[in-house]
């Protein structure tokens, strides 16, 4: 499988702490990847990184191009990343905020295309955001402000996308259309990474990686049986992967 | 009624109510209404208004709008809502930068109005960016606010402790110095406005044309370097404006507090927007806050004239206790 | 006759005509060169020392402004305002049509005024030299003949006060504080001028300059024998540390001038034989126990 983002001995110190050790993974393109471990294990990190926010030893190669060598508009289009808990801009309204995912798309000064235009608006309408376009991002509550920041993402229609924790907030149907949602972009060619830490929407995705301690313990398709034990090993055996007719659930033990 | 339009509609009021402001500046002063009406025969009368009311009431618009165009700035760079030309240092840097010009280079200099005009604001323009490059080394970033606030604050004490120094060496700039830390519009003519006027609109068009990237930055750092945007140029470049416009209005009327402060929280209690379409609206509502304060400083106790950096503490301050105490209702977080 | 009648006439209005006609031309202390087609009937005056000397020169009727600040002689007092030294009113200023506007040379306004086309005379008397030099500058500015004579009447008036002191005045040493946070009159600002005049030793050195801040410790270790203050700055003089064992504080040796004297010392200009005869009156009472 190609892969769309490979990391080479990736080691990130946050602080003065060293927060991963040695990773090496690669994601593959045109397939959902979900990222899981316990608090702490360092998947965040490991996001920002692979999305080339956080300095690092180590090699990152998007679409088998070295990150550094990428320009930053350039790979602001093919890779959006999506972080967590983002707090601010809560007077600029819906629409305005899904129109900055178009800012790599844009010429400097120039006023949004058609194309822009069109972009917002199937992203806004793929979060079913589109009818408050105009209330002001402080006024949503937090379901609502999440659906919006994943338009925003949705809107740079990038081939690579990164989410960390793109369900925080979200109640059960919305996480529901989230998972249609991606399986559609996957179907489209997209990649998707995405930080979760609920387990059961994490199995539903085509690939794993499991980490522990700022180390990928494992990285299977979701339903190899050794990607189960590897889940259950790094969450100390206090939980238990279940089959239900055709997903898979995790359930304390 | 999208966030367009709104903003459309109170750029228009905050013009037509400058204009107002204007012609009301034109007929209040020591003279009253009097030089007004005697303007066409009397050469003294037509000099008061022409020379002197006029460019004061216009040189305080555009003094308050480089305040306003500042302070929207600073709020939107720092992400900060406290965010302000005089916290951040700048304005202690700017008049620092002035002392030092009035001691190296004479009190009254030998030049034409337009080069001590300009010297003065490219003294105080430096200042002002050592200002604000010294308060963000000290606070080490922007994320914390009270880092952030703090570090403004010494870098505030300390400049001003500088200047102290420099006008005490050198004390025949002591009475000057004096003059100018008490802000008054009372000085500005024609061509204190005009080097205003163009140094305001060259920092209007930088920073109204980045207001997309302050946008970006609204959502956080790490999404703004994600989005691909030059965050290092863009924030250089929002810094040196920010110097410029503090640095030109404090070169002209000296420190007068609070309208960088309360004008993007006047606009943004109005109106929600961009940061694009909210730094000429800050900037449009500085200039009507300062003038406006520069009529009332003269007509309140006529023919005498209150100082006018008094007027704007006074009307900013209480805008502001206003506001947090109606954000300190439920309903409302602050 | 009617020949050497037309003669005289004619004499007489040539002789009319030059003392009309004659250019006033100044050089203030700027170094500004300004020049009057006559000499001025409308002065504004924004510094009280340069208001008391055009008085001085009997050219009171000539001010039709002043500043905040002047308040001698009293008829002043019911002319109009115009701000003070650092916030000049331009408008108010410009508004009385003054053919001439006389100004310290640190005031803010100067160069404004200047733009609007008003004539600015910038003048800051510091020392007693400074004070002549006005004094001759202002008559010559208001066509007074014998403003030297006048000076040196005013001169002649500090000597006199000078020695009519007895000669146990040499031997004091004196401290005048000028104002709050330490400023101490050295020898070179016009009261030190005065207290040498006076034949008394100012306790500050030379080497500090004009106005120093001295340290409170200075003051206490030059043990000086008489203190001259203002009513304004006295509080709590008896407070500051180790000054109770000060010579002129233990023995009582202390000068408080009022608000009005405090001006008269410390204005450089044509009171300055007032000025004389407070110091000496000071120096009787209290410095010779």
């Amino acid at each position: 499988m190609p892969a769309a983002l490979q990391a080479q001995g990736i080691g990130v110190a946050l602080g003065g702490t060293p927060v991963l050790h040695g990773i090496d993974v690669a994601l593959p393109a045109a397939r959902w990847t979900s990222v899981v471990g316990p608090n702490g294990a360092g998947k965040s990190t490991l996001l920002k990184t692979l999305a080339g926010l956080l300095p690092h030893s180590g090699e990152v190669q998007l679409l088998d191009r070295p990150l550094a060598q990428w320009r930053g508009r350039e790979r602001a289009r093919r890779l959006a990343w999506l972080g967590q808990g983002e707090q601010g801009a809560d007077d600029l309204s819906v629409w305005d905020v899904a129109m900055l995912g178009r800012l790599p798309h844009q010429p400097w000064l120039a006023p949004p295309s058609g194309a822009d235009r069109a972009a917002v608006e199937q992203a806004l309408r793929a979060t079913q955001a589109w009818d408050w376009r105009e209330r002001p991002l402080g006024a949503l509550s937090g379901g609502e402000r999440q659906r919006v920041l994943l338009a925003r993402l949705l809107a740079v229609q990038a081939e690579v996308m990164l989410m960390d924790e793109p369900l925080a907030n979200l109640d059960p149907p919305h996480q529901a259309d989230w998972l249609l949602l991606v399986r559609e972009l996957v179907a489209r060619g997209k990649t998707v990474v995405s930080v979760l830490h609920e387990i059961g929407m994490a199995l539903h995705a085509d690939q794993m990686v499991v980490m522990a301690q700022g180390r990928v313990h494992h990285q299977g398709a979701c339903d190899d049986p050794a990607t189960h034990q590897a889940l259950e090993q790094v969450f100390d055996h206090r939980i238990a992967i279940h089959p239900l007719g055709d997903q898979w659930v995790a359930l304390p033990r | 009624m999208s966030g367009a339009r709104h903003s459309l509609w109170l750029g228009g009021a905050l013009l037509i109510a400058a204009a107002a402001v204007l012609l009301l500046g034109a007929g209040v002063g020591s003279t009253g209404f009097d030089s007004v009406l005697h303007a066409r025969h009397d050469p003294v009368a037509w000099q008061i208004l022409w020379d002197i009311r006029l460019p004061r009431t216009l040189g305080a618009w555009v003094a308050g709008g480089l305040l306003g165009l500042a302070g929207a700035v600073a709020q939107g760079l720092f992400r900060n809502p406290l965010a302000d030309p005089y916290l951040l240092g700048s304005a202690s840097g700017a008049a620092l930068g002035v002392a030092l010009a009035l001691a190296l280079f004479g009190t009254t200099p030998f030049a034409t109005q337009w080069a001590v005009r300009l010297g003065l604001t490219g003294a105080a323009f430096t200042g002002a960016v050592i200002g604000v490059v010294l308060t963000l080394a000290l606070a080490k970033g922007v994320q914390h606010t009270l880092r952030l606030l703090l570090a403004g604050v010494i870098v505030g004490v300390v400049l001003g402790a500088a200047r102290d120094l420099v006008t005490i060496a050198s004390p025949d700039t002591l009475q000057a110095m004096q003059g100018f830390m008490l802000g008054s519009t009372g000085f500005v003519g024609w061509a204190a406005c005009g080097v205003m006027a163009a140094m305001g609109l060259a920092a209007l068009l930088v920073a109204a044309s980045l207001g997309r990237v302050l946008d970006g930055l609204a959502l956080g750092e790490a999404t703004a370097i994600s989005l691909g945007l030059p965050l290092v140029a863009v924030r250089a470049v929002l810094v040196a404006v920010l110097a410029l416009a503090t640095g030109a209005a404090v070169a002209q009327t000296g420190l007068i507090a609070f309208v960088g402060l309360a004008s993007p929280h006047l606009v943004r209690s109005i109106v929600k927007t961009t940061h694009g379409r909210l730094i000429v609206l800050s900037a449009l509502m500085g200039g009507l806050l300062l003038m406006a304060a520069d009529v009332l400083a003269r007509w309140i106790i006529a023919p005498q004239e209150l100082p006018v950096g008094v007027l704007t503490a006074v009307l900013g301050g209480s805008y502001l206790l206003w506001l947090m105490h109606r954000r300190r209702r439920p309903g409302g977080g602050l | 006759m009617s020949l050497r009648f037309w003669r005289l006439f004619v004499l007489g209005c040539l002789i009319g005509d030059a003392a009309h006609a004659a250019d006033v031309t100044l050089t203030d202390d700027r170094g500004v060169t300004v020049t009057l087609a006559q000499s001025p009937q409308r002065i504004v005056s924004v510094l009280p020392s340069l208001t008391e000397t055009v008085c001085e020169l009997g050219q009171c009727h000539r001010l039709v402004g002043v500043d905040r600040y002047s308040n001698y002689p009293a008829s002043v007092r019911g002319l109009p305002q115009v701000g003070g030294g650092i916030d000049p009113n331009i408008e108010a200023i410009v508004a009385l049509k003054p053919d001439v506007v006389l100004m310290a040379t640190s005031s803010r306004g100067v160069q404004r005024l200047e733009s609007l086309g008003v004539k600015v005379l910038a003048m800051e008397p510091k020392s007693s030299a400074d004070a002549q030099r006005v004094m001759g500058k202002l008559g010559q500015l208001l066509a007074v003949p014998d403003a030297q004579r006048i000076w040196r009447a005013i001169d002649a008036s500090v000597s006199a006060v000078a020695q009519s002191l007895p000669p146990g005045a040499r031997q004091l040493r004196v401290y005048y504080e000028v104002s709050t946070g330490g400023y101490a009159a050295g020898t070179g600002s016009f009261i030190g001028e005065l207290m040498a005049r006076l034949g008394v030793q100012n306790i500050v050195a030379p080497s500090l300059g004009p106005f120093p801040r001295v340290n409170p410790e200075y003051v206490v270790r030059a043990n000086p024998d008489l203190i001259m203050i203002g009513a304004r700055n006295v509080q709590g003089l008896e407070t500051r540390p180790g000054w109770r064992g000060i010579r002129a504080l233990r023995e009582r040796r202390l000068c408080v001038f009022t608000a009005e004297e405090s001006d008269v010392l410390v204005r450089p200009g044509p009171r300055m034989a007032e000025a004389a005869r407070l110091m000496a009156r000071c120096i009787t009472e209290k410095g010779l126990k």
